[in-house]
């Protein structure tokens, strides 16, 4: 990790606001991406986002090893996303799933149906499968941040991304096969 | 190593996100042209990222949204200044959070201390630990006590085993000193069998077989052995031929208690009746009551077989109030002694022959005469123990109490008269010295006291002895040397040497005793209490006038004041005392004086006490008042405002004062639910964690 980076993430959790402004400028993407992996909402999402930054700014002084601090911030949204799903679990399908109307995809049909499908296949995976493939696929992070920011061990994130496209792929061979 | 078609999702996730290495890169393209299915599934993943490039991709961030989320968090996170987020980062440090709590728990618990007022515990805890430590240390002793026990045990049989060792084999050379180690102290137990064993032949088996080691290794001679066997055999003879039933060895004993009319007379029966029955008075002891009764107790030794004749005829003597018999079976204790006494005897003979006969060494010798001198010490002790219980069996003793008949009655009364008297007196010292001056030989001063403390209160305390003779007249005279408040006299009458009615005793009078106490007449409660208030526009001339009446009728001022209030009105305020005769004149002439208001009156009735009721002191307290100015100056628009706000500010600074009360008595509460609060929602927090990661891990699998 750079040592600008640290000591940045050292200014903000000692207090200064500038330094915190400017993690909120480099993470909020990707804390994004996180929220959106579990909750497949985009308003939701960003709740979920501006509450994480308000409560890790609250609760900064807990984190110790600065390297630490965007698998950190990671944690706080995954959990304030889980929660918010939790709190909604009621409702059987991602909410989402029926604004995939034909506004978006006016082409064809058969490309729109791929896409729900697409949908429902990611919605099947595990929460961190999810959350790895929309990391990647949302901003396109190489494998090493990605895991930074998951908190992942060295390497571990090509087993999961592997297995959750694999695990998509099969669930999806029959269009992919018509597609081709 | 997994192979690349095993590791095919892996490899084609990473290829299409261009995360291989160059050698990975290559052998994974070899691979798809080998295996159709790989392509396939290739061919299938490349399709499947463009279409998740394209559907996914499109609901990614928008352009402004890392400003909008700076924007937000500077609305839901305002700035502080500088002295609260000092405060607040401040708190967030550990070692501060960690002080406070520890200072806060330490003003609690100080705090309840000062309520409880308790500071008693840890004292009574070093009070517990000084007891434990004490119990450890009489643990300590008597552990060491029974190891020296055991010690000495110790020692004692192997003496014993040294000792018996000569008796068995006399002509060996010295046996090893105590101070060997053990086996070798077992090895002479052959003794045993000799020794301690002569009663017990059924453990002799075992030792025997010992024996005969013994006797290979160290050749004693074959006699010895033998005559050793003999003595085994002795003792279970001994017994067998005792008849129990014939000869039972009984102690008897009896105690009686006589009431008789004349104790001598009742000694020369008891003799005469003993000498009948072949037996003997051993002790007699008597006592003379003050009253001149006789008490006494006699001994009497009579042959067991008369005893009950004996005290058949100890009834005629007097009124029998108690008797007792008592028989002790002493048989069996007689005739074990009497079988260890004829062992010592063998044992004695058996020495004596080793004596005569093997005498080479000097020291073996003497030892063995110093074991004949411990077996015939203990012949003679065990023969008069024989001789004591023979002669306690021969004879019956009869313990005999004997008392004469109205042992309780008295032989004369004392009446004893005791008066006390309380003066109040105007001098109490000039009383105290004329009492002291009655003292002469028929008039004696036990005891006489003064006390005088520092706010001028006087009393004094006199207890005098008077021959009855004289004691009416000194009694009038103490009475007319001051007012009475109260005399009492108190007369018994104390028999002496018993108790009930004696007719012929007589009856004599004793000193009388009387005590005094004095005091000063200013002390005394006023048998009436008087208030009054006169109003007249002229105070002062006026109590000065008071005054005049006052002295006129022998009453005494005991305070008077004076004062005037701001609105110009006088007080004053005047207390005194009369005697009782003078007291309505008194009250007719304080009328000329003004206009007479709020009379009250209270008397204190002492029905009790035989106060002279004329001399009795009352009390009147009277104020004297005038009008003064109808108008205040305390008054008017100022004056209120001025009271108004003051009140106002008054009640404002206590509801302040109360409000910092209950802040400092609930803060602490707050803060302490706050902190367990917080615990239990991380200890939540850490737990949803764990089963995140759980969940996490079961994914990867």
């Amino acid at each position: 990790m750079d040592s600008s980076e640290q000591a940045i993430y050292r200014a903000a959790i000692q207090g200064d606001r500038d330094a915190f402004e400017a993690v909120i400028r480099s993470f909020s993407r990707s804390l994004f991406a996180i929220a959106y992996g579990i909750l497949q909402n985009r308003e939701e999402a960003e709740d979920v986002v501006q509450d994480t930054f308000v409560k890790a700014w609250k609760s900064r002084w807990r984190v110790r090893d600065a390297a630490k601090f965007p698998a950190w911030l990671s944690t706080i949204a995954r959990h304030r996303a889980r929660d918010l799903a939790r709190r909604r679990r009621p409702e059987p399908l991602p909410e989402d799933f029926e604004a995939t109307d034909m506004v978006e995809f006016e082409g064809s049909g058969q490309q729109a149906d791929l896409d729900g499908e697409v949908r429902s296949a990611l919605a099947q995976l595990p929460e961190l499968h999810r959350v790895a493939v929309t990391l990647r696929y949302f901003e396109e992070l190489d494998y090493g941040t990605i895991e930074k920011t998951l908190g992942l061990t060295n390497g571990a994130l090509r087993g999961i991304l592997g297995r959750a496209l694999g695990l998509m792929r099969k669930r999806l061979k029959p269009a992919l096969a018509s597609t081709g | 190593m997994a192979t690349i078609h095993e590791q095919i999702d892996e490899l084609l996730a990473a290829d299409l996100h261009d995360e291989l290495t160059a050698a990975e890169r290559d052998g994974f393209h070899a691979h798809l042209v080998e295996c159709a299915e790989c392509r396939q599934a290739f061919q299938e993943g490349k399709n499947m990222n463009r279409i998740l490039n394209e559907t996914v991709a499109g609901k990614k961030a928008d352009a402004g949204f890392e400003q909008r989320m700076v924007s937000r968090f500077r609305d839901r996170v305002p700035k502080r200044r500088g002295l609260i987020s000092l405060v607040t980062d401040l708190l967030r440090v550990r070692a501060v959070q960690l002080t406070a709590v520890a200072a806060l728990l330490l003003a609690l618990a100080q705090m309840g201390k000062m309520i409880t007022g308790e500071s008693a515990t840890s004292v009574q805890r070093r009070e517990n630990s000084t007891i434990m430590s004490e119990l450890a240390r009489d643990r300590d002793t008597l552990g060491a006590s029974r190891a020296s026990g055991l010690l000495a045990k110790k020692d004692g049989r192997t003496d014993g085993v040294d000792v018996a060792a000569i008796n068995q084999a006399p002509a060996e050379p010295p046996p090893p000193p105590p101070a060997q180690d053990k086996a070798e102290s077992e090895t002479p137990l052959p003794v045993t069998v000799y020794n301690t064993e002569v009663q017990r032949r059924q453990h002799s088996t075992a030792p025997k077989t010992k024996s005969a080691e013994f006797k290979d290794a160290e050749k004693p001679d074959a006699a010895a052995d033998v005559s050793a066997m003999e003595m085994v055999e002795e003792p279970s003879a001994s017994p067998s031929a005792v008849n129990p039933a014939a000869n039972r060895k009984l102690i008897r004993n009896a105690t009686a208690e006589l009431e008789v009319p004349s104790f001598d007379e009742a000694i020369q029966k008891i003799t005469a009746f003993a000498a009948e029955e072949k037996g003997y008075i051993a002790t007699t002891s008597s006592e003379k009551q003050e009253n001149g009764k006789l008490r006494g107790e006699v001994v009497v030794k009579v042959l067991p077989d008369n005893l009950d004749r004996f005290l058949g005829k100890l009834r005629g003597i007097g009124e029998l109030k108690n008797q007792a018999l008592t028989t002790e079976d002493v048989t069996k204790a007689y005739f074990d002694t009497e079988s260890r006494l004829k062992n010592a005897r063998l044992m004695e003979q058996r020495l004596m022959e080793i004596l005569k006969t093997k005498s080479n060494d000097v020291a073996d010798l003497l030892k063995v005469e110093k074991e004949l001198g411990r077996v015939r010490e203990e012949i003679e002790k065990m023969q008069g123990e024989l001789k004591f219980t023979d002669s306690q069996v021969s004879f019956a003793t009869v313990t005999i109490q004997l008392a004469e008949k109205n042992m309780n009655v008295p032989a004369a009364f004392l009446l004893k008269e005791r008066a006390t008297l309380a003066l109040y007196a105007v001098e109490v010292e000039k009383t105290y010295n004329d009492i002291k001056a009655l003292a002469s030989p028929k008039v004696q001063i036990t005891n006489a006291q003064i006390d005088r403390d520092n706010t001028g209160r006087i009393s004094a305390r006199l207890s005098l002895l008077l021959a009855p003779e004289e004691s009416e007249a000194v009694i009038e005279r103490v009475k007319g040397m001051a007012r009475v408040e109260n005399f009492q006299v108190n007369t018994q009458r104390v028999s002496q040497g018993g108790d009930g009615l004696g007719e012929n005793a007589k009856t004599e009078r004793d000193k009388v005793e009387l005590n005094i106490t004095l005091s000063r007449d200013e002390q005394e409660t006023a048998l009436q209490q008087t208030s009054l208030r006169i109003q007249t526009p002229e105070v002062n001339e006026k109590t000065k006038h008071l005054r005049a009446i006052a002295e006129q009728q022998s009453g005494r001022i005991r305070s008077s004041s004076f004062s005037r209030d701001p609105n110009g009105r006088e007080y004053a305020n005047v207390s005194l005392r009369v005697p009782m005769k003078n007291y309505s004149a008194l009250m007719q002439s304080l009328n000329a004086l003004g206009k007479v208001e709020n009379v009250s009156v209270r008397r204190d009735d002492r029905p009790n006490s035989q106060t002279d009721e004329a001399n009795a002191p009352a009390d009147v307290s009277i104020q004297v008042y005038s009008q003064g100015n109808i108008v205040s100056q305390e008054t008017g628009i100022w004056a209120t405002l001025r009271r108004t706000i003051g009140q106002g500010a008054a009640a404002l600074m206590w509801s302040v004062r109360m409000i910092g009360v209950a802040i400092a008595f609930l803060a602490p509460w707050a803060l302490i639910l706050g902190l367990v609060g917080w615990v239990a929602r991380r200890v939540s927090r850490a737990r949803a964690a764990r089963k995140v990661a759980a969940e996490d891990k079961a994914g990867l699998s």
